[in-house]
């Protein structure tokens, strides 16, 4: 491989950077490639040296990723972040993808019930419409304070969500520092 | 050696190279790959992570030979996560040692 084939695929591995990010980046191996070769290395022996450049893009765009989802928390950052995560290796699939899918059933499953519970005086008028003369004033009651504790449960999971998404992009950051860079906190 | 390991090891490493003074990254990869085999294109993207963590400062100057370098500066926030490295590495290694030298005794 040569220069401009390296600096080719580390271009295409980092598309979904800032194109401004992505500039610097390639900046800094064009530098290391110029200060090699003045010091008489062939553009091959310093592209070997550098390992594989989707390898290495991958690496970066995973630490972009991250770093954008803890500064603005959409579903969709997560999401990427994520993916850019499992990307960097197999091992990432399962220790990434379990804990990810675990967590997002949770909050699905707690999402559905709150609002269920919520919406339970609704689905009571519903019924006795579909099946008119079986009204009771028991579901009526029953319904209300479902509909109450709803509430509470929804309040409860918009909290829980903040806090879980905020975990577990800690657990991300640790988890690409623990495949690129050791165990820092070990 | 395992590649994991090394690779954490590595952000010691070049902390410690800017410790006394500031160096360019190429002159950083080729201090270390004298020293232990590495993969020369990570220390890029460490590089990067620590400046973004600002244990580094970066600027540019020129040199003799050629286009501009960039220079990395350790900032006193990296010189302190330096200090944490290096006091956890010689725990690390001090219990290896140990556990190495204990091996070798009973064989």
């Amino acid at each position: 491989m040569n220069k401009k084939q390296f600096l080719q695929q580390l271009e295409s591995a980092l598309q979904k950077l800032p194109s401004e990010e992505r500039y610097d980046i390639l900046q800094d191996y064009e530098e290391y490639f110029t200060i090699g070769l003045e010091e008489g290395k062939t553009e091959e022996e310093i592209a070997s040296s550098l390992g594989s450049p989707r390898q290495i893009g991958k690496e970066l765009a995973a630490s972009h990723q991250i770093e954008r989802a803890s500064t603005t928390a959409t579903a969709s950052n997560i999401m990427r972040a994520v993916w850019a995560v499992i990307g960097l290796g197999f091992f990432n699939l399962i220790i990434v993808l379990g804990p990810f899918v675990a967590l997002v059933g949770v909050l699905a499953g707690g999402w559905a019930a709150g609002g269920a519970f919520v919406a339970s005086p609704l689905l009571v008028l519903v019924s006795n419409l579909a099946n008119w003369g079986t009204f009771q004033w028991f579901d009526v009651f029953v319904s209300i304070a479902l509909c109450g504790i709803g509430l509470f449960i929804v309040i409860g999971m918009f909290f829980a969500t903040k806090a879980i998404t905020k975990g577990f992009l800690r657990y991300l950051k640790f988890n690409a520092s623990l495949v690129k860079g050791g165990l820092r906190h070990g | 050696m395992n590649v994991q390991f090394k690779k954490g090891v590595l952000e010691l490493c070049v902390l410690v190279l800017l410790d006394k003074q500031d160096r360019y990254g190429y002159e950083l990869v080729q201090k270390i790959s004298d020293q232990i085999e590495i993969s020369e294109g990570s220390v890029y993207p460490l590089l990067r992570r620590l400046t973004k963590e600002e244990y580094f400062t970066t600027y540019l100057q020129e040199s003799t030979e050629g286009p501009s370098r960039k220079y990395y500066k350790l900032t006193d926030k990296g010189r302190e996560y330096l200090h944490e490295l290096i006091a956890e590495w010689n725990e690390f290694t001090r219990g290896v040692n140990q556990l190495i030298k204990e091996g070798e005794k009973h064989e």
